[in-house]
């Protein structure tokens, strides 16, 4: 019983990073129809931004706000600089850029920061909660986990929904060209689009790496079950990721518990496989007509 | 037809007159090494041997998952060779070591070991890094007559007849986990035990040797992790060895792995006795890895310090004197060559448990290269060091025990326990507890042969190494 709630409890924590992940790869997804491989480690490179501001002795939650903001400049410049020449080009050519930026990304951190693993510090507590007599693997930091990427996820879909801008942005996405006649400045949308989704990417890095063994290549498997989480909730919808996320980091969480640690890559690629082939639309995604 | 003879005839003239500006070539080649090098043609005939340089190659991962502390024992080897150089030179040659970056990936590691061998033309191998990178190229090395040396691997692997040309050098994984079990079997009698292990050759021989010794009936949970994966806290392992009510918890796990087990056990209530391999018990490779409790502005100070004191009373093993004794005079000298020789790699980690391994296995090396004498060759240097390793002094607990037919390295170690009570000591990466010695040091085999005391004298230092270090 004891064993059977903690892997519940930690699979809920991961699978909110990897919600978060996954959102990131859904409003890149929206808004320029890209997969961003370097989403990972552009989280990852932020947070070792934060890591030098921590280590200089600026405070954490200035170092936390920073890197998500450091991670929003990021998104806009990439777009601009990386992406959007490749506009109208196949729609291979921005994926391969975002491959070869996620090396680039790896290899600069590792230059700058060095290859060693570290530790990150976390916001709050790290050491699970005691509930009745018994300490559970859930602590003050997941709580802070779950409310921070459910706020995200409400803020984003909220900002679709219900604001002009976010009409505009999901006009650009559906359809360029006519927005464009419209009065609508598509590129800038894009732009804000992978800001947003790089910052989301900023947080995830930030939640994760006090769990992780911190160097410039923690992000790695966290993309591989984030994009699963996005494949599973349909690459289009924000509640989606979040879902997604849930599943994958349960299934992973179970999987690791009662099976085998090391077959928890195979699982997802596994979830991700099922998903493919008897649902290639995802768990929330409509089934339209998409490039990928 | 008188036409086509003459063709014929002068088309042979050709190929001879080419033949032989070729041999011309070569020859001519071999004259010009001579007039350089001034010596005999046998001698030159050594690939990677003059008279005035030996070149040695190794590929280690500098950068990459497994680069956090192995990326230190390069360098470390380096600054021994070149006190050597700075020293004249063994029989006059200068040691030229050509470390490459695999990642820790043996497909990038075939790639650059025949590099090494065919442009390179390397005398040996020496201090090639990890178990899968080195049987990757074990047979190749092998089939070439390159020497395959002091591979940084206690994998049981090394030592087999079919293989002649590669030895192992720290102990065999079988050895230390026997050892680790006996002690455990002695001091925690009727505990329950559970193993966390890396599931490669490295954990399943440390298992292998703990098995041998624990009675079975006392293993309550067996955990893996795959070391390729890595990059999370290992929250169900913990959960699942805290569940299954273990009290003693040996592992076998590289530093980064040590720290992302520890720490959720932590998180979870979960306090078990710690029995870890030397191999990922290092306080200050695996204690960085620890900061992330400490630097938290948050964090209450109890806390912190409960979760940097989680490797007190860590027990563990070790080959070679621990980097806390000060006093120890292979310590004194180690520290001054990695001062002098490498001051970059000094001011980073100073003395650690990987600085310390690089420079006591690059001095076994330089060993080796004097017992084979004069007339360098790579059969003389198997033969020194199948014959003359017993007498070789190195910082180990116990000698080298390479022999025609076995080709381990050091086959024994101690049982010591990580005590800030009896000390701490400091590295630029922290401070650190002392280790403190809480057994005598046994010898063993890898098969089922008992473990025994060991009553031999530790070798000192050599005056040479001490005087001109």
């Amino acid at each position: 019983m004891g064993l059977f709630v903690d892997i519940l409890l930690s699979g809920v924590a991961q699978g909110m990073v990897f919600a978060a992940v996954a959102l990131g790869l859904v409003l890149i997804s929206r808004a320029t129809g890209t997969i961003n491989f370097a989403q990972g480690a552009m989280g990852m490179f932020t947070t070792f931004i934060a890591f030098s501001l921590l280590t200089h002795g600026v405070g954490y939650w200035p170092a936390f706000v920073a890197a998500l903001a450091m991670g929003f400049v990021l998104g806009a410049v990439v777009e601009r600089t990386l992406v959007r020449p490749l506009r109208g080009k196949p729609a291979l050519n921005p994926v391969i850029v975002t491959i070869g930026l996620l090396i680039v990304l790896e290899g600069v951190a590792g230059s700058i920061w060095g290859n060693v693993a570290r530790g990150f510090p976390a916001a709050f507590s790290q050491r699970g909660l005691v509930i009745g007599t018994t300490r559970v693997a859930f602590s003050h930091f997941d709580v802070f986990i779950v409310c921070a990427v459910a706020a995200l996820v409400v803020a984003i879909v909220a900002l679709f929904r219900w604001t002009d801008l976010g009409l505009r942005m999901r006009a650009a996405a559906f359809s360029p060209e006519v927005s464009q006649l419209l009065g609508v400045r598509v590129g800038r949308l894009f732009t804000l689009g992978w800001a947003l989704a790089c910052a989301a990417g900023s947080l995830a890095g930030l939640l994760v790496a006090p769990l992780s063994s911190f160097s410039p290549y923690y992000m790695d498997l966290n993309l591989v079950y984030g994009f699963t989480a996005a494949v599973l909730g349909g690459l289009l919808s924000p509640v989606g990721a979040l879902v997604g996320g849930l599943v994958t980091g349960l299934a992973i969480a179970f999987v690791g518990g009662y099976v085998g640690p090391d077959l928890q890559p195979i699982a997802a690629l596994a979830l991700l496989l099922v998903v493919l082939m008897v649902r290639p639309q995802g768990l929330f995604g409509t089934t339209e007509v998409r490039r990928v | 037809m008188r036409f086509r003879r003459h063709r014929t005839t002068s088309r042979r003239w050709v190929v001879a007159a080419g033949a032989s500006f070729a041999m011309l070539l070569a020859t001519g080649g071999v004259a010009v090494g001579n007039a350089v090098a001034g010596s005999s043609v046998a001698r030159t005939a050594t690939t990677g041997v003059t008279n005035s340089q030996i070149t040695i190659g190794a590929t280690v991962p500098l950068t990459g998952p497994a680069a956090p502390g192995y990326s230190e024992i390069a360098p470390a080897m380096d600054a021994v060779f070149k006190w050597v150089n700075a020293n004249g030179g063994i029989y006059g040659r200068k040691i030229k070591y050509i470390y490459l970056n695999d990642k820790y990936d043996p497909t990038t590691t075939a790639t650059l070991t025949r590099k090494l061998v065919l442009t390179d033309h390397i005398f040996a191998d020496v201090g090639s890094l990890g178990t899968p990178t080195d049987l990757a190229i074990l047979k190749y090395l092998n089939t070439e007559k390159v020497p395959h040396l002091f591979i940084e691997s206690g994998c049981n692997c090394w030592s087999t007849s079919k293989y002649p040309d590669t030895t192992g050098w720290e102990p065999p994984y079988t050895v230390t986990g026997k050892v680790l079990g006996y002690y455990i079997k002695t001091h925690f009698k009727g505990k329950k035990i559970g193993e966390l292990y890396q599931d490669t050759e490295f954990g399943q021989d440390v298992m292998k040797g703990i098995n041998l010794e624990v009675p079975s009936s006392s293993v309550v949970s067996k955990q893996t992790y795959d070391v390729t994966t890595l990059s999370g806290a290992m929250t169900t392992q913990m959960s699942a060895l805290k569940a299954a009510g273990a009290q003693v918890v040996v592992m076998a796990t590289i530093p980064a792995a040590t720290a992302l087990a520890i720490l959720p056990a932590y998180s979870i209530g979960f306090l078990p006795q710690y029995v870890i391999d030397g191999v990922g018990a290092d306080p200050p490779t695996v204690g960085p890895l620890l900061s992330s409790y400490t630097t938290a502005a948050t964090h209450t100070k109890k806390e912190a310090a409960a979760a940097t004191a989680l490797l007190d009373g860590v027990i563990t093993n070790l080959y070679q004197p621990p980097e806390s004794t000060s006093s120890n005079p292979w310590i004194q000298v180690e520290k001054k060559i990695l001062q002098k020789y490498t001051p970059t790699l000094w001011a980073q980690h100073g003395l650690d448990g990987n600085t310390e391994y690089g420079v006591a296995l690059a001095y076994t090396f330089v060993q080796a290269l004097q017992a084979a004498g004069k007339d360098l060759t790579r059969t003389s240097l198997m033969k020194a060091i199948d014959t003359k390793s017993k007498s070789f002094k190195t910082p180990g607990f116990v000698p080298l025990n390479y022999s025609k037919t076995v080709h381990y390295g050091f086959e024994g170690d101690e049982v010591a326990e990580f005590d800030p009570s009896a000390g701490t000591f400091t590295t630029p990466d922290g401070t650190w507890p002392d280790a403190k010695v809480v057994s005598p040091v046994y010898v063993t085999t890898v098969g089922s042969g008992p473990v025994t005391v060991y009553h031999g004298k530790e070798p000192g230092v050599p005056s040479t190494l001490r005087n001109s270090a």
